[in-house]
Order: C-alpha cells, then sequence, then structure tokens
C-alpha cells in the first residue's frame, strides 16, 4: 500500500516486549494522522500490534510480509 | 468439483483453523490449562524449571564438573522430556505456520536473554518453583506459597519493566545494532517449512511410542509435552505478557488467557486432590500436597521476585522461553543458556548456605484447604483470579497503570 511515510521504525531481530514498546515511545512522540512504518521479525507482532491499535484508536493502514521473513506495517496516528 | 477435491478442501481448512492465524490467547490457556490436568492425572502437574535445571545437570555431567555424575539422564526425566518436547512441539508449531526462522537479535539483546535466564534459574532454585509449577500450578494447587510467589513475580515484573523503560530511553543503542534472520519460510520457496513440520511432528509420535512398552507415562508426558509447545506457540502463551502488558501497553489478552488456564486447572485439580484421583500407592496426603512446596513464605517471596526480574528482562518466562527457543528466537535461546547454565550451580552451591541462614520454621509448606476446607480455598483462588480480571479489564478500559 502507498501512504506517505512520515517515521520508521526498525524492529528486525527484536523479540517481545521490545517492538510494542518501542512503536508505542515512537508514537507517543508523533502528531495526529502521521504515518508509521514498523519492520520486524517477532511473530507475536502480528496479533500484538493489531490489537493494540484496536485499544488505542490509531489506524492499521496495512500489513504485509516481505522477503527474508520481513514484516511491514503502516499505523497512521489517531 | 471433484468428490476427492472436496476432502481436500476440508482438511485444508481444518489446518488453515490451526496455522493460518494465532490463536486467541484465551483458547491457549483452556487447553493447557485441561493438558495440566491430565499431567496431573496421570503423575503430577506441569513444571519447567526442574527439566531445564535437568538440561543443565547432564550438560556438567558430560563435562564432568561439579560431581553430577549421577544425574538422571534426561531420557529419563519426565519433566526433562517434557521441556524437550515443549520445544519440539513449538518447532513443529512455528514450522507448520511457516513462522520459523533463525532470528539473531543485537549483541545486547543477546546479554539481556543471557541475563535474565540466569536471573530466573536463581529465582526457581530459591523459590522452588517458576512460573508454571509454583504458580501456573502452584494456585490451582491450592498453595500458600503460590500466592506470595504470584506477589513475588508482580513486583519484580514492575522492576524489571521500568528498568526496560529507562535503558530503552538512556540506552537506546543497547537494543540496537545488526540482527539476522536466516531460513524463514516466507513466499512460496518456505513450503520446505510444512514438510519439516510433518516430518518432526511423525518422528515425535514415533519416539513417544517408543517409551509405550516400558514407560506409558513418558509416553503421554512426551505426546503432552509436545501439544502443550504447538498450543503455546500458536496462541503466544507467554505468563511474563500476563503480568508485564497490564503496566506496558495495557492490553489484557494475555493477562486473560493465563487465567482461563488457572480457572480450568483450579477446577481439575480440586476434584483430583479432593477424591485422591491417581492416589496409586502413596498416601492420600501426599497426593493432596502435590505442588505445595516449602517455600511459605520468604523463599516463595524472594524467588518469584528474582524470577519476576528475569522472565521481564528476557522477554519470556519459564514457558515462554521454551517455546520462542523452538520458534527460532535467539535471543531465547540465550535466556535457555543462562537457565540450564545457572540452575545447577544455584542448586548445589548457592541457595544451601542461605537456606541454612534462615529459620526452619521459613521451610513451611502451606496447603490452604488446611486452613479454609477445600470450598474456601476453592473460592480464595477464584476470588484472587477474579480482582485480577476485574484490574486487568478496568486498567485496559482507564489506563491507570499502563505506561504507554
Amino acid at each position: 500500500m502507498d501512504a506517505k511515510i512520515d517515521t520508521t521504525l526498525d524492529c528486525k531481530g527484536l523479540s517481545c516486549p521490545m517492538p510494542m514498546m518501542k512503536l508505542a515511545k515512537t508514537m507517543k512522540g508523533m502528531n495526529s494522522e502521521e504515518v508509521l512504518e514498523m519492520i520486524g521479525t517477532d511473530p507475536g507482532t502480528k496479533s500484538d500490534l493489531p490489537r493494540w491499535c484496536d485499544k488505542t484508536g490509531n489506524t492499521l493502514l496495512d500489513e504485509s510480509e516481505l522477503a527474508g521473513g520481513v514484516f511491514r506495517f503502516l499505523i497512521k496516528k489517531k | 468439483m471433484s468428490e476427492s477435491n472436496k476432502e481436500t478442501g476440508v482438511l485444508g481448512q481444518l489446518f488453515q483453523t490451526f496455522f493460518a492465524k494465532h490463536w486467541p490467547v484465551w483458547v491457549g490457556g483452556i487447553v493447557l490449562g485441561t493438558l495440566n490436568i491430565l499431567l496431573f492425572a496421570i503423575k503430577s502437574p506441569w513444571g519447567a524449571s526442574g527439566g531445564i535445571n535437568n538440561w543443565g545437570e547432564n550438560v556438567y555431567q558430560l563435562i564432568g564438573i561439579f560431581g553430577l555424575e549421577n544425574a538422571q539422564p534426561l531420557s529419563a526425566s519426565f519433566y526433562g522430556m517434557l521441556c524437550l518436547f515443549l520445544v519440539i512441539g513449538s518447532f513443529i508449531g512455528a514450522l507448520l505456520s511457516k513462522e520459523f526462522a533463525l532470528r539473531i537479535p543485537p549483541k545486547g539483546e543477546l546479554i539481556k536473554g543471557f541475563i535474565g535466564g540466569s536471573l530466573m534459574a536463581l529465582g526457581a532454585t530459591f523459590g522452588i518453583g517458576c512460573t508454571i509449577g509454583a504458580f501456573f500450578s502452584g494456585m490451582p494447587a491450592m498453595s500458600g506459597g503460590a500466592i506470595i510467589f504470584t506477589i513475588g513475580l508482580f513486583i519484580g515484573v514492575i522492576v524489571a519493566l521500568k528498568y526496560l523503560m529507562w535503558e530503552m530511553e538512556k540506552f537506546p543503542k543497547f537494543s540496537s545494532g545488526k540482527s539476522y534472520n536466516f531460513l524463514a519460510g516466507t513466499g512460496k520457496s518456505g513450503i520446505w517449512q510444512k514438510w519439516a513440520g510433518w516430518i518432526v511432528l511423525i518422528i515425535s509420535f514415533f519416539i513417544a511410542y517408543q517409551y509405550s512398552d516400558g514407560n506409558k507415562i513418558m509416553s503421554w508426558f512426551i505426546i503432552i509435552g509436545m501439544l502443550m509447545g504447538l498450543i503455546s506457540q500458536r496462541s503466544r502463551f507467554c505468563i511474563v505478557k500476563a503480568f508485564r502488558d497490564p503496566f506496558m501497553t495495557g492490553e489484557a489478552g494475555g493477562s486473560v488467557g493465563v487465567m482461563a488456564g488457572l480457572v480450568v486447572g483450579l477446577f481439575g485439580f480440586t476434584i483430583i486432590k479432593y477424591f485422591g484421583i491417581g492416589v496409586g500407592d502413596i498416601a492420600l496426603r501426599a497426593r493432596e500436597m502435590t505442588w505445595v512446596f516449602p517455600h511459605f513464605f520468604f523463599r516463595a517471596a524472594i524467588g518469584g521476585f528474582i524470577f519476576g526480574l528475569g522472565m521481564t528482562i528476557a522477554g519470556g518466562c519459564a514457558v515462554g522461553t521454551l517455546w520462542r527457543v523452538g520458534e527460532g528466537q535467539v535471543k531465547l535461546w540465550a535466556s535457555a543458556l543462562g537457565f540450564l547454565i545457572i540452575s545447577p550451580i544455584s542448586k548445589l552451591y548457592i541457595v544451601p548456605p542461605i537456606i541454612k541462614s534462615l529459620p526452619q520454621s521459613w521451610d513451611f509448606k502451606s496447603y490452604l484447604p488446611d486452613y479454609l476446607g477445600y470450598a474456601g480455598a476453592f473460592a480464595l483462588v477464584a476470588f484472587i483470579i477474579l480482582i485480577w480480571y476485574v484490574f486487568v479489564k478496568w486498567n485496559e478500559k482507564t489506563g491507570k497503570f499502563s505506561a504507554y
């Protein structure tokens, strides 16, 4: 999905809880309507991130799996 | 569409149900709670630290140090094999869902994994139990020490979470840097993972069958261990998550999943203890006291606290570490390594002198039905779980205690 990306967060190689901690902290410092691109390799993020977006009201614009077991998420801040 | 194609479709859908998406944690909790009851029915409840300690003893025996020549061989240790097949079960789950990969994190994360695992070993040997034996099994076993261990865990988790947040703020580079990902199952080229998963599954059942002539209990420990690993991997069942997430992101799903397993276990364990099911040749009292450890209250409190610190820093409790090992998370390999290296050393050389200096009355087995009766003890444990549930759901809504 094409969207203007404001910030990219690289969580490759990190396992729970670091990706979600880094995501929450990064999003805290962003402005409303800005888009974060997060890339990571922890399969747990696939379930944690959508639940967190539901809870916080942020929008998960897209999730995809890239080559080499890398997951990519686009999240728009509330 | 031909009949055979329809058949394939149905099986394919069944496969997708199990391996296309992660399961809700509460589903994993209920099934794990049920398997825990089965373990208790055939021998004794689920535990993890004893099994990892057995791995460590076998390593030291191989090297020939610490006088562990008489260590129980892994192949004859129920809990050593249960833990081993938990790892293998998770490996199978990760392969069949094409989620296996060798994920090598930045150096700092490896160090944290090793330190976290070592702390878990210290906590488990001092507190006589881990998040499984002294919590997930200990609470349904109606052990007073388990309640104290749980309070210790909570405090340890909160302290370590504060540390992680401080580290992320002050030393962000510690958890950054080069990482590597090998053997991922992405795309069509990853189909080998599914084939490998089926092969490992068949081999595991074959090994379980090999024990069925002379050691039926081991056969079932192998099968149940494998199922526990697979279910934990698919549902992301992790006790550190249950304790930590309400204070981190406010998420309550992991906590509710663990509670579901506790409630199922509470019903099953109470029935087994009350009716003396599986008592065999041992005294009824011994059956009642199963998984009620002599750690009330000091050892449970301190052990729980240290274990809570360790599991939060490692990012996986005892079971969370084991199933992540099977999924290829190398940080948790470091954690398991720290656990198995330190556990026998702690058990032999660190814990005994400390215990000798403590009053003997502190090695007390507190069995709640002795004071409250079965109904009262059941109600107390159920009430604690209910209070926890109300807290995490309220906190999820209000965010009062969550950091983000």
